[in-house]
């Protein structure tokens, strides 16, 4: 049960990000973002 | 290695984008937009294909003329928006032209037996499982384009986001609300399920991502907690699939048995609730079978809805513990220091999750105790009461009510001119579910509930917000499954879900026969 192998550079087949912790920042990061704007404007 | 491909597509991306938005605004569109009931979208379909489709044609000339220079960041991140809009593009065509269809195509057939559900409705055919299968075709009929291929791996990122926000629909106070006895059953039930899978999944060498999502979605809630946990326990898309289509095809077959079983052993409204609440895994399924069961009123509903949701609620405890349990078994706790690895390994977006959550239940987006964004509210203004012409009318109706819990709640409306609790609210749903008095009067009935019942607007936009990451991000999950990876899978996960479910269903019916008495 594997996935394909990685052909990019950099990331995985699964993320572009080089690792699950940097992925997991840029999530919290936007949902952060989407949650302030909903908080603020509507 | 240079990531842009000079290609046309994600112009093209954009002009059919561009074309959904201008033709939806300028009302060509309109003949569509009534035959599948888009009407509530309309604006959603506007605001989204103009601005994706102008951003698209941007980035699609930047893509085609520009100049992309090899290892640069502008590169590697700038190419991925091609396939990101190609995602979308998908994601766009099946939630508001395929997924509409089939719900036409599935109306034209009627309500399937008493269940008063349509069968898109019972089979889970909503936009996740097309989305996913539609990237499923993409992959294996057409193969995924090269110029798209770094794109489709922001996928995750959107599953990611998604999740955290699902945090929001859920409050602590609408659990401190729930009833002892749904508590415990819930309780014993969803964490026995996630262990016997845990522990089946060891026994049977599956590998521990798989096991970890088929145990949050065969325990809590299905496709939601299959999508919570799945990044957590680093599944692999074709685990996701499996997963997804186990709880689907089980929840599909527990809906027709359970009826059956439940008047065959004479059972009663609350303990025939307590029993599907707890056993059938999918949502539209629950109601299925308990308006199935008693399709003259709704209190079997409002039981089975009241376990439900104590289930969806333990999905935060169930990530956490998945979390914990990942990392202690992928670095072989043993011979490391747990709490280092926790730290180090720990996914910061289950803390993301728990944070929403944390906030919804301070109030901060809706009344703390909302249940994903509706709550109880009857501090109406007078404009909002029931006049005296629909008083008349329901005094007239008055008679014809036989049961003294429908008959005293109906009284106690006509006297305060509005829903006067949550309890009379419940009562009332179960009246016009009845038929017993005139439409015009449950027309009326319906119009009070709906003026108590709030939908908080917050709560709605982060809605709109999940559904399109979940949808962006289950179109690239399934381009992310071949049929290669569904051969080596095998049956092991099906064999599992059926067990754990089957011994589910037994158990749950022998402690709900031997416990629950009609009154709670």
């Amino acid at each position: 049960m594997t996935e394909e192998k990685p052909k990019f550079l950099k990331g995985t087949s699964l993320s572009i990000f080089s690792n699950d912790r940097m992925e997991d920042f840029i999530a919290l990061g936007c949902a952060l973002l989407i949650a302030l704007g909903v908080y603020l404007f509507v | 290695m240079v990531y842009t491909h000079k290609h046309p597509a994600l112009l093209i991306i954009g002009i059919i984008m561009l074309a959904i938005g201008i033709t939806t605004s300028n009302g060509m569109m309109n003949g569509v937009i009534e035959y599948l009931s888009l009407k509530k979208v309309v604006g959603e379909m506007e605001l989204m294909s103009l601005t994706f489709g102008a951003i698209s044609i941007i980035v699609g000339l930047w893509h085609m003329f520009g100049r992309h220079k090899q290892g640069s960041h502008l590169d590697y991140y700038g190419s991925t928006i091609a396939g990101a809009m190609f995602i979308l593009l998908i994601a766009m065509l099946i939630k508001w032209f395929v997924a509409p269809e089939v719900a036409v195509i599935s109306k034209s057939f009627g309500k399937i037996g008493d269940t008063g559900k349509y069968l898109h409705k019972l089979m889970g055919l909503n936009y996740v499982v097309l989305g996913i299968l539609a990237g499923i075709i993409v992959v294996n009929v057409f193969k995924v384009p090269k110029w798209a291929e770094n794109g489709v791996r922001l996928s995750r990122l959107g599953l990611k986001t998604g999740v955290i926000l699902l945090g929001t629909l859920y409050s602590m106070a609408e659990l401190a609300k729930l009833g002892r006895l749904s508590i415990i059953m819930i309780g014993f039930f969803v964490l026995g399920s996630v262990g016997i899978v845990l522990w089946m999944g060891a026994r049977r060498k599956i590998p521990n991502s798989m096991a970890g999502v088929l145990s949050a979605g065969m325990g809590v809630c299905g496709v939601s907690a299959t999508v919570a946990a799945a990044p957590v326990v680093q599944a692999k898309s074709v685990e996701i699939a499996y997963t997804i289509g186990t709880i689907l095809i089980w929840g599909i077959g527990c809906m027709f048995l359970f009826p059956v079983v439940g008047q065959l052993l004479n059972m009663g409204p609350v303990q025939f609730g307590a029993w599907s609440g707890t056993g059938i895994l999918n949502s539209a399924q629950v109601a299925g079978a308990a308006l199935a069961f008693q399709p003259d009123g709704i209190e079997t509903l409002k039981v089975a809805e009241i376990f439900n949701i104590t289930r969806v609620l333990f999905l935060p405890i169930i990530v956490l513990w998945l979390a914990v349990w990942y990392v202690k078994r992928e670095e072989n706790a043993q011979q490391v220091n747990i709490s280092k690895v926790i730290v180090g390994k720990f996914p910061m977006f289950v803390l993301g999750f728990i944070l929403m959550f944390a906030l919804s239940s301070t109030g901060i987006f809706a009344p703390a105790n909302h249940y994903k964004g509706k709550y109880f509210d009857n501090n109406l203004p007078k404009a909002k009461l029931l006049s005296t012409q629909q008083l008349n009318i329901l005094k007239a109706e008055k008679g014809k009510v036989q049961r003294v819990d429908r008959s005293e709640a109906l009284a106690r409306l006509i006297e305060q001119k509005k829903v006067s609790s949550i309890d009379d609210d419940a009562v009332l749903r179960g009246l016009v579910n009845a038929g017993v008095v005139s439409k015009e009067a449950n027309k009326i009935l319906k119009n009070a509930h709906k003026s108590v019942r709030h939908t908080a607007k917050k709560i709605k936009k982060f809605r709109q917000f999940i559904t399109w990451l979940f949808a962006f991000g289950l179109v690239g999950l399934g381009m992310q499954i071949t049929l290669g990876a569904i051969k080596q899978a095998g049956g092991q996960p099906l064999i599992i879900g059926g067990v754990v479910g089957t011994l589910k269903a037994v158990l749950s019916l022998a402690v709900v026969m031997m416990f629950v008495t009609e009154t709670i």
